[in-house]
């Protein structure tokens, strides 16, 4: 198993990095009564940890046992018939899903889907809690008219059913959705706090880490827990014992980004940019999602811009980042904005270069 | 400069003039010498004058500001202006003629000044020439094609007529040109001074040549000569290169317009070569070989205005004036000039004799008239032998052919049943015709059984041809209506007994295609019809590979027509006119059979209809008629692409550009992104550091970004009025600001558009996405892990991937095998899901991951997977072979397996209630709606016997179970939830 399964924090007490919010949201369940939640907050950061561990919280052992399935909902709009399959991760106590998985479709399965498990009470009320729990992950994919949708079935069914959201972002999730739910910002964990986790499972592992090697590691993830004890495990694999100066290599797709950045850098004509496509089409289709390969993509290129650049840089790629959301083929935004990228450049370099 | 040469041609057009050898026209102003001028003074015939000025289309004057920098749209309108000044002749002719008149004194002196004024050298070469094509002259053949139509006259020599002529003069030339590449320059367009062979005047027309290298040089500065109508007629040009002042198509339209032919490549039948430059390409080379003479774009202009039938005085003012400017410049005596003597002398005859038989023509039309009955052209002419079919004359053979033997084949040969095999002496008893609408499908069956002495019944999707009561043999070939089907058998079984008096018949099954629509069963009723029928069955049908038919095809021989050519429908529209009286251009017959896409029918219509309001029928009617009305065409997405995108693509006009997007609004889009990289704009101008180009790179790739939210609006919210703000967005702005040439990016890449490479990745894309999402189910099915999908790609898979590989590539194969089926194990990991997280961290430029493995240790990996795979836990949905069903599911059955020592002990009621469910969706996936369950149940139990342990997930607590399918188990109710119920319990649909 991989360490970053196997060290994940299964109780609340048990949580070491976000022990404070551990510690409220033990006291919110023991008062027998638990809002709807919203975690937000960086991907590695220890929300979907945290749930975890409050759904056991509140339900005991029973939620851990669950069971992954597909199914295929029936949905009649009016006029026709949708079929949408969404997988969700079940037990006794909770369901866990993915509506945004159902693409444009999401407001269907908010609207029916939804509603039809939060209307169900469940069967056995002899438990000691007289609801279940829905979990809703990545509710900020979710289409504006879903998180309508959502709002209404969060009052309503109150009575049997809590929802607690996750997402990375509270801005792309509706006022109104926020306010319905107490809002639990999950940090993204210091470097230091990585680098205690690191040693914690160094010792549990019994390696032997040379100084400043979890504090490397930590660097490199970018504050992304996960990402960190993944490097780490990653390292362990590539070499141990450790050297003193021994980096984790990059992620794939990273490095693939970071080349298409230093193309886009070193020449800046349509037959570059044709390539830069080809390159995009190849991440794509590795399932990379758009908003991660821009997102890097601009990191790596102002890593290396001139300064006049960079705020108008980043105006783009904001703005097209926005219309990739919008739109629905991501590779036309990348291209634009590489296009676009290209045009300034180009030209700062001529006017300044000749 | 320019100007001058406008308004020096302009007034030659009113005047008229032609054939006066002063009515040198051409010559261009100050840099240009018109060479070719004078020519064939003395001969030109009488006549010419006025009857031709009734023909003359002199309203198509267009200044030069019209004509100016514009594309072809202009020259449509122009052309309606034309057309419209014609039909309105008669009318106009007086005033024309007054006009003329006052012309004619305006500029009385002529003739003599301009003699005067040319060089020696123009004059000896004149008179060399003159004497010869005067010669020749009574030697000319008598007419070929079109004075057909004219016998009474003379007819001018025509093609060959002037073939011979031509060669003579290129002899001529040959000797007194001294070889070298004169012949290039040639085109009456100052060669001689400029060598760069645009060379009309060299500075100022600079401005115009940017960027654009296809355009003509000096793109609408020359005025348009008019000429008398047909006066190319019999000549066949080809076009090659840029020409000066005119785009091809203009060309082309124009040398249609005064009955020339144009094709697309060189042979012997080829009057001339039209190129101003850009010599030494196929064409001009294989000119050479087959010696067609050269002729320069002035040079076609003044073969056309030569010809214009005129009053000499005029001509001579003209060419006073006009030969003043000439003397600045040097002719050299190029061949061409001689070439285009030739030309028009005999053009000039040609057209005099023409205007000749015009008139008379025009008196025997309206004798004819009277006779014109109102019945409709298409059934009055048609054909009613075999041999008037226009085309597919091989077809109409076979046709033939088959129907004569039919008896033998299958009446007489003596084995009844013979014929039933479709594979008797590779005979079919039935034919199928196929082919475009209204190229005489139906005609031929039907002329050719008639020919036959056979009695056609013909059954057309006007009559019920539902299958017929289930008893076909009761009428034999009856897959019609009972009437029908009546006379049918009847002439059928009549047919053995008394011969003499039944003609013997044949059906025609006509529109074969359109019969599964409201007639149930029509095909195979058809079929098996054909297989009993006792006469021949001709099927037709539009599109042969209709998916209907599919099962015809089999029984059928099949016949494909084909669109006659242009020419072979020319002649015969030509033959039709002639015989409704109509004075038709023989290029403008060809031209409509063009514009109707073989489509006779429709010719025939047109023509009728043309007929009510005209009696002659030119080139240019022909254009503007059909401009409005011509038939629609189903364009493919690259042709609408290399329309928007091609060089000319910032001329179309806006309803065009729109036309051309929503050709198909799906497939353009995604062709124009895919290639829209490729395109140098030549809108952009100069560039050489490529910003400008990147520049519009981004706004065109802007405005893509924009298309793709304008088409997510359109599909998910059903925004349709937004299509055409799509098409703008994603195809239109983009071409417009990127059209030109295109360029090859990759090398070896071919120079054509290439297909929208998006679909193809976005189903790859999808594919993978599915792939991870299974290899992610089983990960959270492991209970090991619970991450999202995207975690797993971005920052699991790295390390996963190593932990599957690096064990493979560094450690002793059996350590290793057994290291990464444990770690497969951990976390439910299939073999399949191996492959995927292989597959998708493989990039392109980096080495794959599975580089270092040996085979050997793959094989033993795959092995060992196996070997395990008896006793494995496989936690997630999945495609299960579940022994003791018949065939493997196709969906995914909800069923977690599980070790049977765990579950065992858990079960209890509740549990084998969930039990229940699940089998009994499992049913339904066998499409067994088995309500009762207690069977699959048992199934799975004996499963359990046999090693596999296929066991629900049944893990969890008595207490819980219920709770935990509820969901699932409550959507069985009423409303929606109840239509989930099938799948509900959760499979998948791979």
């Amino acid at each position: 198993m991989l360490w970053v399964d196997k060290y994940r924090p299964k109780t609340l007490d048990k949580v070491t990095v976000h022990d404070q919010v551990a510690q409220n949201l033990r006291k919110l369940v023991s008062e027998q009564d638990c809002p709807h939640l919203l975690f937000y907050g960086p991907s590695g950061s220890g929300k979907k940890t945290l749930i975890l561990a409050l759904i056991k919280q509140m339900f005991g052992a029973g939620a851990e046992k669950v069971k992954m399935e597909n199914k295929t909902w029936k949905i009649d709009t009016g006029t026709r018939t949708l079929e949408i399959e969404l997988a969700m991760l079940s037990s006794a106590h909770h369901v866990e899903m993915n509506p945004s998985d159902a693409g444009f479709q999401d407001r269907y399965v908010v609207q029916e889907v939804i509603k039809e498990m939060a209307k169900n009470r469940p069967i056995d009320a002899k438990g000691k809690r007289a609801f279940k729990v829905l979990v809703l992950n990545e509710v900020d994919k979710l289409s504006r008219e879903a998180q309508h949708s959502l709002r209404r079935t969060m009052e309503k069914y109150s009575a049997s059913c809590r929802l607690i959201l996750c997402c990375n972002s509270s801005s792309k999730v509706t006022e109104a959705v926020r306010s319905r739910c107490l809002n639990v910002r999950v940090n993204a964990p210091s470097e230091d706090q990585i680098v205690q986790v690191l040693e914690f499972i160094g010792k549990k592992e019994n390696l032997q880490l040379p100084a400043g090697f979890a504090a490397r590691i930590a660097a490199q993830s970018n504050r992304n827990l996960r990402r960190a004890i993944l490097f780490f495990e990653t390292c362990k694999v590539q070499q141990y014992p450790f050297t003193s100066n021994q980096a984790a290599p990059p992620l794939d797709w990273e490095q693939y980004v970071s080349e298409i950045s230093t193309d886009i850098l070193t020449e800046q004509s349509p037959k570059r940019l044709y390539a830069v496509r080809q390159k995009f089409y190849e991440l794509l289709v590795n399932c990379i999602p758009p908003e991660s390969i821009l997102k890097k993509l601009l990191a790596e290129l102002l890593k290396k811009l001139d300064a006049d650049l960079k705020h108008e840089i980043c105006h783009w790629a904001a703005h097209y980042e926005h219309k990739m959301r919008l739109g629905s083929k991501a590779i036309f935004h990348l291209e634009a904005f590489v296009a676009k990228f290209m045009s300034i450049y180009k030209e700062f370099l001529v006017a300044s270069f000749g | 400069m320019s100007s001058d040469i406008r308004k020096w041609f302009m007034k030659t057009q009113d005047k008229g003039a032609a054939s006066s050898g002063a009515a040198k026209p051409s010559g261009a102003a100050a840099t240009e010498k018109k060479k070719p001028v004078l020519s064939i003074p003395e001969k030109k015939p009488a006549p010419p004058s006025l009857a031709s000025c009734d023909h003359d289309p002199s309203a198509r004057r267009k200044t030069s500001k019209y004509f100016g920098s514009k594309s072809e749209k202009d020259s449509d309108v122009e052309m309606a202006d034309a057309a419209a000044g014609r039909s309105t002749d008669k009318s106009a002719a007086k005033r024309k003629l007054q006009k003329g008149n006052n012309e004619l004194k305006d500029d009385s002196k002529p003739l003599p000044a301009k003699k005067m004024t040319k060089d020696d050298e123009d004059d000896d070469g004149d008179d060399d020439f003159v004497a010869p094509s005067k010669k020749k002259t009574p030697v000319k053949p008598p007419p070929s094609k079109k004075p057909k139509v004219e016998s009474n006259v003379e007819a001018p020599g025509r093609t060959t007529g002037t073939d011979d002529g031509e060669e003579e003069d290129k002899m001529d030339e040959d000797a007194k040109t001294p070889s070298k590449g004169a012949g290039r320059g040639r085109g009456g367009r100052g060669a001689a001074a400029t060598p760069g062979g645009r060379g009309r005047g060299g500075g100022g027309r600079g401005f115009m040549n940017f960027g654009e290298r296809k355009d003509p040089p000096h793109k609408g500065e020359k005025e348009v000569p008019e000429g008398a109508p047909d006066c190319l007629s019999g000549l066949t040009f080809v076009i090659s290169g840029t020409l000066d002042s005119l785009e091809r198509e203009e060309a082309t339209d124009l040398i249609k317009r005064y009955g020339g032919r144009v094709t697309g490549s060189i042979s012997k039948k080829t009057s001339y070569l039209l190129a101003d430059e850009d010599i030494g390409g196929v064409k001009s080379n294989k000119a050479k070989d087959l010696g067609v003479p050269f002729l320069t774009e002035d040079g076609l202009f003044d073969l056309i205005r030569k010809s214009k039938p005129a009053k000499a005085p005029v001509d001579k003012h003209q060419s006073s004036n006009g030969s003043e400017k000439l003397q600045k410049s040097q002719t050299k005596s190029s061949p061409a000039r001689i070439d285009k003597r030739a030309e028009a002398s005999a053009v000039d005859k040609s057209i005099a004799s023409k205007s000749n038989v015009t008139s008379a023509s025009d008196e025997n039309q309206k004798a004819k008239k009277i006779d014109r009955g109102s019945m409709q052209w298409t059934e009055k002419y048609r054909p009613k032998v075999p041999n008037d079919i226009v085309g597919n004359q091989s077809m109409v053979k076979q046709l033939h052919d088959w129907l004569k033997s039919w008896d033998t084949h299958f009446l007489h040969s003596g084995q009844k049943g013979k014929g039933k095999k479709p594979v008797d002496n590779g005979a079919k008893k039935a034919v199928l015709l196929s082919g475009p609408p209204g190229i005489g499908k139906t005609t031929t069956a039907k002329v050719v059984s008639q020919m036959l002495g056979l009695q056609a019944i013909e059954v057309n999707a006007s009559d019920s041809r539902g299958k017929a009561d289930s008893k076909i043999e009761k009428g034999v070939g009856g897959s019609t209506s009972n009437s029908i089907k009546e006379l049918i058998s009847n002439a059928t079984l009549n047919y053995g007994d008394n011969r003499a008096k039944h003609p013997k018949a044949v059906l025609i099954m006509d529109e074969v295609d359109g019969m599964s629509a409201g007639d149930r069963g029509g095909v195979a009723d058809l079929i098996s019809s054909i297989k009993i029928s006792k006469i021949p069955i001709i099927c037709i049908c539009n599109d042969r590979y209709s998916q209907k038919l599919k099962s015809l095809v089999n029984y059928c021989l099949m016949l494909n027509f084909r669109k006659p050519t242009k020419l072979q429908m020319g002649k015969r529209l030509m033959e039709i006119a002639k015989k409704e009286g109509i004075q038709a251009q023989e290029n403008a017959m060809e031209e409509l059979a063009e514009r109707v896409h073989g489509d006779i029918r429709m010719a025939l219509n047109h023509l009728q209809y043309m007929s009510l309001s005209q009696s002659v029928v030119k080139y240019d009617d022909i254009r503007v008629r059909l401009n409005s009305s011509a038939k629609d065409e189903d364009i493919s997405p690259f042709t609408a692409v290399d329309k928007l995108f091609g060089f000319n693509g910032g001329r179309l006009r806006m309803d065009e550009r729109i036309d051309y997007g929503m050709s198909d609004p799906d497939l353009v889009p995604l062709i124009i992104q895919e290639n829209y990289i490729n395109y140098r704009p030549n809108t952009i101008g100069k560039d050489e550091s490529g910003v400008k180009r990147m520049n519009a790179l981004a706004r065109a790739a802007e405005s893509i970004a924009d298309g793709d939210l304008v088409n997510v609006q359109i599909r998910r919210y059903r925004q349709w009025q937004l299509s055409q703000a799509a098409c703008f967005a994603s195809s239109i702005v983009p071409a417009a600001l990127m059209h030109g040439n295109r360029e090859v990016l990759e090398a070896g890449e071919r120079n054509f558009n290439r297909f929208g490479g998006w679909l193809g990745k976005y189903s790859t894309t999808n594919k993978n996405i599915r792939l991870l999402e299974d290899a992610h189910s089983h990960i959270l099915a492991s209970q090991q892990a619970n991450l999202d999908r995207e975690t797993l790609r971005l920052d699991y898979l790295t390390l996963l991937l190593r932990q599957l590989t690096d064990p493979l590539k560094t450690m002793p194969k059996d350590e290793a095998v057994q290291k990464v089926v444990e770690f497969m194990d951990t976390y439910s990991l299939s073999q399949e899901d191996f492959d995927t997280i292989v597959e998708i961290s493989k990039f392109k430029g980096h080495p794959s991951p599975m580089d270092g493995i040996q085979p050997a240790v793959k094989s033993a990996l795959t092995k060992a997977y196996k070997q395990g795979s008896s006793s494995r836990v496989v936690r997630a949905a999945d495609l299960i072979n579940i022994p003791g069903m018949k065939k493997p599911l196709k969906k995914r059955v909800a069923a977690i397996l599980e070790p049977v020592e765990e579950s065992l002990p858990d079960e209890n009621g509740a549990a084998s209630a969930e039990a229940d469910e699940e089998d009994s969706s499992d049913t339904e996936n066998n499409d067994e709606l088995v309500p009762g369950d207690s069977k699959p149940k048992l199934d799975l139990k004996s499963d359990k016997k046999k090693g596999i342990q296929v066991q629900l997930d049944l893990k969890s607590n008595g207490n819980d179970s219920g709770g935990k399918k509820t969901p699932a188990a409550r959507s069985r109710g009423p409303g929606s939830g109840g239509k989930a119920v099938g799948s509900s319990a959760g499979k998948r649909k791979r």
